[in-house]
């Protein structure tokens, strides 16, 4: 009993960052309908931003987090200008493979910056986890969980309550109409692209400290991302908030219950499985062929 | 016309051992030569039916350890206390059976994939892919798992009355390669001219019309999954027999990149193109490798591939082509219908 | 661009009239990919050996130049590389290739044009025993690091052992290897936990350890997992013994990572950078260390890069012995090399079906113990 509970904690600090990771591709990919293999690379640019922050600058650890934020921000509008948006309108295969060009060429960018040994972040918070009678959590995993509930909650508003997110969806549902409207559709593009890089770094520089940081992190976290943006359906925040934790359960009780050579299967699993009997994703709201 | 430029290629291909005689580059030749015959394959869905599949490596990958555990033989239990022992077979058989089990494959996961479409498809078959990969990696009693398959013969081919003749040389493994290449490309070559061809092009142009004019859209694409399958699965037997050891990392995401890469530059719908894109990309690690550090012969790929899909979008055959035959640099319409119109001419 | 290529040029020429005066010894490591780390701290090991051997004056009169080139740890790389240094490079002796699936994708080249290998740091079992006449390790496969740990097993006291390895050769091999030891010392053998070589986050992993019946952890993987696991072992209250294995281990990170979770772990390892005194070689050991902090690397390189060191000193003794730098005369005289490496004396023994034996050579084996902060030796 004291270890289904000890998975249960688990679940709850991998799925909020796993969330944190899947809301940010989920924008991209369900409004811009780009699969962004960059995603991955923007998430370990964020650990590598922490990293020079606090070691290299010197400042302090929770200064870095909006210094991450910020420069996610930039790279991905530096993207989305002068790879994205010379080629809006082509197919969607030719995107993903440009996006698949700036994931080889930026992750060998990182190993010949920093080169391949792994770095670490050292932090303020104790070195003793916070031990609830069965179960024991580090403060920092408990840290990244809240950092991680504001950024969704921030976002969520951002999208739902604002001028820019209300534009956001209308080019999300139909970008002709959203564009005749009124709407700037290259800002709400290059914006959209920013914004879910900034999550991205932001996932990157919360986790950077908690694992460690190297030029191949990004990667599965990466696969993950995809998988949770399928499980919540594409462009759908609470859905990728819910299939983070989905993710985060299958793979604890497999690893905890199966077999831990068989825990990231699970992932791709549920996922054959989710569209095989509900193609649309779990919590689609639209559905979007194409 | 066309049959002379094809007759003309192969000769070309086919007489480059005769001036080569660089073991290092000929080696680099069969294995991107073996990478353009699965690429080739992938063009088939991709090119012909719109269906971008990431988890192509999954059939290369099933076609290398059928081969190789056909020729090497295992003995595994089963569920329910069943044993398998199976002996070890000429690597012919492996070749043969390769095909057969990934075709299959591509049967199943075809009439289970096409459900979905887009972006949906693409991960689909990547999720598909890494199961496959995790299967290879923990079902130890039949691959070794992690502890790779090793001491895989080379390719024997059986003659009547001169028995094996095992194929130890990179020449014998070149003509080898050359050949089920040039089988793989005159198989697409007449798929996609005949019925079915048509069919999986207007599937691509207006899947909603095709309907309405009777193509059976799960019929179509499903035979084009098995094909293309099974040939990736040959692909994969000739790696297996080529390399002599495989492990679960044959499963990994950079060659079903490498893959996507050759048939997108060399343009959708060409093969000709996968071929050009294949030997560009498959031989600029040569090219690199002596001018630039590692890092940065990596920046240089990502670079390129980026640079030629800006100058070329369609890729480098069918941009190219279409340059020629409009020497005054009109645009045309890039479409899907329009693509859809070039590639029908194109194989007319 | 224009520049570049008169540079390379310019390098091609250098090298080319260089070529005639030096020996060269092609090393095949990963240097991008998943294993860069690993392959890069292997090469600047190799860079100091040759540095070491051409400051006094190279071997038979010429100076020794090492050919490095990229496998991007991938296994059909490792093997177009092996062809470019054996027919491009002309090298009569190589060195690589870190993983075990890169140096077995590599072995049926070196049969092919008949050149020894030496495998620097590759464990599987199948590499010695799968009758390639021209690979030499100096590696110790797991089961000899089974070996040399069941002669003190019973001084530890343990009763029941869970494993905790990374799914690949290595890992695999380190959980048969030492479960069957254990069951022959009537040791029983509770939970085996893989974990995928990317992997960053075992809490699921450790959570079913800290509900098992058994004392003891072994735990098999590279450096940045187990600091990964120490962190998240200590996050999850885990206090069961520790015991690591395979040789990667970096205690001072271990010690500054987990802090007092590291007290009490145990760590089995071919290399004491940290009691250098206490090495078989202390003077090569001394001056080994000292070039490497000289050089401005990570000391947590050490326990990856000395293989690359003593690699390649015992390719250039071979070269030495043969007296000539021709693949056939090098394989020959590895066989009666002695190198005072720096875990030990480099010999080889013959392993595999006979008419066709591999060399593997026998390295000490150390268990240290970390003790209020402080890395301390136990006697085996």
């Amino acid at each position: 009993m004291s270890e289904f509970l000890q998975h249960l904690v688990n679940t709850l600090v991998l799925g909020g960052t796993y969330a944190l990771l899947g809301i940010g591709l989920t924008l991209i990919f369900g409004i811009m309908n780009v699969v962004n293999f960059t995603h991955g690379v923007l998430y370990t640019f964020g650990a590598y931003v922490m990293f020079i922050v606090v070691h290299q600058l010197g400042l302090n650890f929770f200064l870095a987090l909006p210094v991450a934020v910020v420069a996610g921000w930039i790279l991905g509008a530096v993207i989305e200008l002068t790879l994205l948006r010379p080629l809006r309108g082509s197919d969607i295969d030719t995107t993903m493979l440009v996006m698949i060009g700036a994931w080889i060429a930026m992750q060998s960018g990182a190993l010949w910056i920093w080169g391949g040994v792994a770095k670490s972040v050292a932090t303020p918070f104790p070195e003793a986890p916070l031990v609830l009678g069965p179960v024991s959590v580090s403060w920092l995993r408990l840290f990244v969980l809240a950092a991680a509930g504001l950024l969704i909650v921030v976002t969520y508003l951002l999208i739902n309550r604002t001028r820019l997110g209300c534009a956001m969806r209308a080019t999300f549902q139909d970008e002709d109409t959203a564009s005749l409207m009124g709407v700037n559709v290259d800002l709400i593009y290059t914006s959209t692209f920013a914004i879910g890089s900034s999550l991205a770094a932001a996932a990157g520089a919360l986790l950077g400290p908690v694992y460690v940081i190297s030029p191949q992190m990004g990667d599965l976290a990466a696969v993950k991302a995809f998988a949770i943006v399928i499980l919540g359906g594409l462009g759908n925040i609470t859905g990728a908030v819910i299939g983070g934790f989905i993710l985060a359960l299958a793979e604890e009780l497999g690893a905890g219950y199966v077999s831990s050579g068989y825990r990231d299967a699970m992932g791709f699993l549920i996922i054959i499985a989710v569209l095989i009997f509900k193609p649309t994703g779990l919590f689609a709201r639209s559905e979007r062929i194409g | 016309m066309r049959s002379v430029v094809t007759i003309l290629t192969i000769a070309a291909f086919a007489s480059v051992p005769l001036w080569l005689r660089d073991p290092y580059l000929m080696n680099a030749l069969i294995t991107t030569g073996i990478f353009i015959i699965a690429a080739m394959s992938l063009n088939l869905l991709l090119g012909f039916t719109g269906q971008l599949s990431l988890g192509h490596v999954a059939f290369f990958g099933i076609g290398a350890y059928v081969s190789a555990l056909t020729s090497l033989g295992f003995d595994v239990g089963l569920p329910g206390g069943f044993r398998v022992v199976h002996d070890p077979w000429p690597p012919f058989a492996g070749f043969v059976l390769a095909i057969i089990i990934s075709g299959l494959c591509g049967y199943f996961v075809g009439r289970l994939s096409f459900r979905v479409r887009g972006a949906y498809f693409v991960i689909v078959t990547i999720s598909f892919a890494e199961v496959v990969r995790l299967v290879a990696l923990n079902w130890v009693e039949l691959t070794q798992g992690p502890l790779a398959l090793t001491n895989i013969p080379p390719m024997a081919l059986s003659l009547p009355g001169f028995g094996e003749l095992a194929l130890h040389t990179k020449l014998q493994n070149y003509y080898l390669v050359l050949v089920v290449a040039v089988a793989a490309y005159l198989l697409i070559t007449r798929l996609v001219r005949s019925h079915f061809g048509r069919a999986m092009r207007g599937l691509m142009a207006n899947e909603t019309l095709a309907v309405s004019v009777g193509i059976d859209v799960t019929k179509t694409l499903t035979l084009a999954a098995v094909i293309s399958a099974g040939i990736a699965g040959a692909a994969g037997s000739l790696y297996a027999h080529y390399i002599r050891i495989i492990d679960p990392e044959v499963f990994a995401f950079i060659n079903t990149v490498t893959m996507v890469i050759m048939v997108i530059t060399g343009g959708k719908g060409s093969l000709a193109g996968t071929i050009i894109g294949g030997l560009v990309f498959g031989l600029m690690p040569i090219v690199l490798r002596p001018i630039m550090a590692p890092e940065a012969q990596w920046i240089a790929y990502g670079g390129v591939l980026i640079a030629i899909l800006f100058v070329l979008p369609r890729g480098i055959v069918p941009s190219l082509t279409q340059r020629l035959s409009r020497p005054h640099g009109k645009t045309a319409a890039v479409g899907r219908v329009a693509f859809a119109e070039h590639s029908a001419k194109e194989h007319a | 661009m224009r520049r570049t290529i008169k540079y390379v040029l310019a390098a091609a020429l250098l090298s080319g009239t260089a070529s005639a005066e030096t020996i060269k010894i092609g090393v095949n490591e990963p240097l991008t990919g998943a294993f860069a780390a690993s392959g890069t701290y292997v090469v600047n090991g190799a860079k100091i050996a040759a540095d070491e051997i051409n400051a006094k004056g190279g071997i038979l009169g010429k100076k020794i130049e090492l050919v490095i080139e990229d496998n991007k740890s991938n296994p059909t790389e490792a093997a177009a590389v092996a062809e470019k240094l054996i027919t491009s490079d002309k090298t009569p002796v190589l060195m690589g290739a870190w993983g075990s699936s890169l140096t077995l994708a590599v072995m049926p080249k070196l049969t092919e044009y008949e050149t020894p290998m030496l495998v620097e740091t590759s464990s599987s079992g199948k590499i010695t025993t799968s009758g390639n006449p021209y690979i030499f390790r100096i590696s110790p496969p797991s089961s000899v690091e089974a070996a040399a740990f069941k002669n003190i097993v019973d001084k530890l006291n343990l009763k029941k052992v869970d494993f905790l390895v990374i799914n690949n050769d290595w890992g695999r091999g380190t959980a048969d290897d030492f479960g069957r030891m254990f069951k022959e010392k009537g040791i029983g053998v509770g939970l085996v936990e893989t974990m995928d070589q990317g992997a960053q986050d075992m809490s699921a992993q450790l959570s079913k350890f800290k509900s098992s019946d058994s004392e003891t952890i072994i735990v098999t993987t590279s450096v940045d997992q187990l600091t990964l696991i120490f962190k998240q072992a200590a996050a999850l209250g885990l206090k069961k013994r520790i015991i690591t294995t395979g040789g990667s281990q970096n205690p001072d990170q271990i010690i500054a990572q987990a802090g007092a979770a590291a007290n009490g772990t145990m760590h089995l390892t071919t290399f004491l950078p940290w009691l250098p005194d206490k090495t078989p070689n202390p003077e090569a050991t001394n001056y080994f260390i000292s070039e490497w902090k000289k050089r401005g690397f990570d000391f947590a390189g050490c326990t990856e890069s000395f293989r690359g060191y003593d690699g390649i000193r015992t390719v250039a003794a071979a070269i030495e012995k043969a007296g000539k730098a021709e693949p056939a005369a090098i394989k020959a005289a590895f066989w009666d090399v002695k190198v005072k490496g720096l875990n030990g004396d480099i010999v080889f023994h013959k392993s595999g079906p006979e008419g066709k034996e591999s060399g593997q050579s026998q390295p000490n084996v150390y268990l240290i113990e970390i003790e209020d902060g402080k890395v301390g030796l136990k006697n085996l």
